[in-house]
């Protein structure tokens, strides 16, 4: 190392990494003009930003651990952007359906099965197909121009990079704490491994039988919160029928001219 | 150093898997092959019977068959037309091929075996993947709606409209009927008290009352929606051959093609699988194999045995059905789904809460038997007045006049008119 450079620090490290995600991602937003060498330093600096995040995470138990880790958050962070600076409004679904397999990926590692596994039913599931339905329907040939090109690429990415920034350190803060640290991968759980799994506190929400905890948590502790969403959903429900019906008048209107419309 | 080796649970769970993909992929050959068969049956032929040890005349009734299908459709060429999305048309069997296979790491292929100590395992060993999955049935629930991005992605990636329409249709079509197949599942859910496909076996194996018997309304509901999810006739719509080709893979061919339709057997298989183990016992048989601990060989076998014996006994059932009956119309696909087995479904599902959670009251007030006939009787009248009413409810005639939409030039009509 160079004597007169500054050490570094962790912190550094993160700075630097964010503001390589930063520039990359600003390189990379799709606009008017292809540079070819934009992108590819885009590429570089995105490929560099998530180094120096990788090296200034913590570090997991084992190396099986850290490798399926970093294999399912790579590939959640990775699409998360591809999602963003993909042209193709088809293709930009399909990565973000991605991301979410990756972010339901990190969740099954870190133990919690019902969130991951209720990510990819609700968002990869059923929303993300109503996207993929709709664009399939609205645009099977080609875009919009103005669907083509990010509208603000300079001030999002620095949007971005702060939030990224500001959470990272927040979290990165915490994790310093010891009293945090102690949090074990339950991955080996799924596979019904042998080894004796800590006796489970009565404050652990990842110890066994989850889900019932889970649902007596919901229905206990937050069911005022439930049932307003449930009702949220139904006022929903209701609008949605409320728009598409277009009432009997509209309808005898269309039987007429179905019937006596022909082709004009 | 032991860092880098396998703990026996990961080698257990490799071993898992390979059994369960060798055997779902044979399975999926031989299966092609007893369809046709049924096939042959319900139209009086004869059916494939020809190929059996190859170079012999020995025929074998036709054994040999699914491995000449496999060789021919492999070596075939795996053409991609010009006009297609090169990335996506490749990546669309993978994915759906994929999530059929990943659905079986949630689901019990038998009881367990009993403790081997030469091994290691002085536990018993459940026949499942992943049996600390504790989210079992919404893993299942998961991946099947993944498989959708086949399907859809597949028909897009065709540049082809028959493939378009069918990854519509079958894209619209899975996602209406998952509604109906989650409330099938929640009532076995709700009285199982599980989400653990292994879980809601015992139960069944505990009690002696197979779900099916206990929530008549939600298995009719269940099975019609998995019908629907596996997409085989009468709910083919994404691939009915007579107006869309092949739907979703009428561009695929070769190795491609195979993929799909291995995956879409696997959804049938998958379904067979969720049928037997939530509402027909799973391995439980009266008389046959009692509940409790597997503790020899002969009855981990047994159970093996019946498990597998009720799913083969399914898959013929939905084989049966695709000869018998016509194929719906899209309007009357999805008036089904939301006009009648959203209603029954919920039907049901109020009715299983009701019973659970008004057991205890029963049996003070009734004594033990009365309660039981009771909680029994209560699902069957719900059953039988849900369907009467369904039936008097639906119209036996549909209107199929289509409904135009108003254009510009309709409007400006009306305007001048008024």
């Amino acid at each position: 190392m160079n004597g007169s450079l500054p050490a570094l620090t962790p912190g550094l490290l993160l700075a630097g990494a964010v503001t390589a995600a930063a520039v990359s991602l600003w390189l990379l937003l799709p606009r008017g003009a292809e540079s070819r060498l934009a992108r590819s330093l885009g590429l570089v600096l995105g490929a560099v930003a998530l180094a120096g995040f990788i090296a200034a995470g913590r570090r997991l138990g084992s190396l099986g651990e850290e490798a399926v880790f970093l294999t399912v958050a790579l590939v959640a962070v990775v699409s998360g952007a591809a999602t963003i600076v993909t042209r193709s409004p088809v293709y930009s679904a399909i990565w973000f359906a991605l991301s979410l397999a990756g972010v339901a990926g990190v969740l099954l590692v870190l133990g919690a099965q019902f969130l991951g596994v209720a990510t990819i039913v609700v968002y990869a599931g059923a929303i993300l197909v109503m996207f993929l339905f709709v664009l399939m329907l609205a645009q099977p040939s080609g875009l919009a121009p103005y669907d083509r090109v990010s509208n603000e690429p300079l001030l999002s990415a620095v949007a971005g990079a702060v939030l990224l920034g500001l959470l990272s350190l927040s979290i990165g803060r915490l994790s310093t704490d010891a009293s945090c640290c102690a949090v074990p991968s339950k991955a080996a759980a799924v596979t019904g491994a042998a080894q004796p799994p800590a006796p489970p506190t009565a404050d652990d929400p990842l110890a066994v039988d989850q889900v019932a905890r889970l649902g007596g948590e919901l229905f206990g502790r937050h069911l005022l919160a439930v049932e307003v969403a449930g009702v949220l959903l139904l006022a929903a429900l209701i609008g949605a029928i409320a728009v598409v019906t277009r009432g009997e008048a509209a309808l005898e209107q269309d039987r007429r001219l179905a019937a006596g419309g022909g082709n004009r | 150093m032991s860092d880098y080796l396998p703990s026996l649970p990961t080698i257990v769970a490799l071993v898992k898997i390979g059994l369960l993909v060798g055997g779902l992929m044979t399975a999926a050959a031989y299966l092609v092959l007893v369809e046709r068969w049924m096939a042959a049956w319900v139209q009086d032929r004869k059916g494939p019977n020809r190929v059996g040890i190859p170079l012999t005349k020995v025929r074998l009734f036709g054994l040999g068959q699914p491995l000449a299908d496999g060789l021919k459709i492999i070596l075939k060429e795996d053409f991609t037309p010009r006009h297609v999305d090169k990335v996506l048309y490749t990546a669309a069997p993978l994915v759906i091929l994929a999530a059929s296979l990943a659905i079986f790491a949630a689901i019990p292929f038998g009881s367990s075996l009993p403790p081997i100590p030469a091994l290691g395992l002085t536990g018993e060993e459940p026949l499942l993947v992943a049996p600390g999955l504790d989210v079992g049935v919404l893993w299942v629930f998961a991946l099947s709606s993944i498989a959708v991005y086949g399907v859809l992605l597949g028909g897009w990636a065709s540049n082809n409209k028959y493939g378009f329409l069918g990854g519509l249709r079958s894209s619209a079509q899975l996602v209406a009927y998952e509604i109906p197949l989650g409330l099938g599942l929640l009532g076995v859910v709700l009285a199982a008290g599980s989400l653990k496909l292994d879980t809601i076996m015992n139960a069944q194996a505990d009690t002696g009352v197979w779900y099916a018997f206990a929530q008549p309304l939600g298995f009719l509901v269940f099975l019609v929606a998995a019908f629907a999810e596996a997409a085989r006739l009468p709910f083919d719509l994404p691939e009915a051959e007579q107006e869309l080709v092949g739907g979703y893979h009428t561009e695929y061919s070769g190795i491609k093609l195979l993929l799909f339709l291995v995956a879409e057997f696997l959804h049938m298989v998958t379904a067979a699988f969720l049928i037997v183990i939530m509402f027909l016992g799973g391995w439980h048989l009266w008389g046959l194999t009692g509940s409790g601990p597997v503790e020899t060989w002969t009855v981990a076998l047994i159970r093996f045995g019946v498990l597998s014996a009720k799913i083969l006994g399914v898959i013929l059932f939905f084989m049966l059905v695709r000869w018998s009956w016509p194929r719906f119309r899209f309007d009357q696909l999805m008036n089904l789904a939301w006009k009648v087995m959203l209603p029954l479904g919920l039907a049901n599902l109020v009715t299983v809460a009701a019973v659970e959670e008004f057991r205890p009251q029963l049996v003070a007030a009734l004594g033990e038997g009365w309660a039981k006939a009771a909680a029994l009787g209560l699902p069957w009248a719900v059953f039988f007045i849900g369907w009467i009413t369904a039936g008097m409810l639906t119209p036996s005639g549909t209107d199929n006049t289509p409904i135009r939409a108003r254009g510009p030039l309709d409007i400006e009509h009306e305007l001048v008119e008024a």
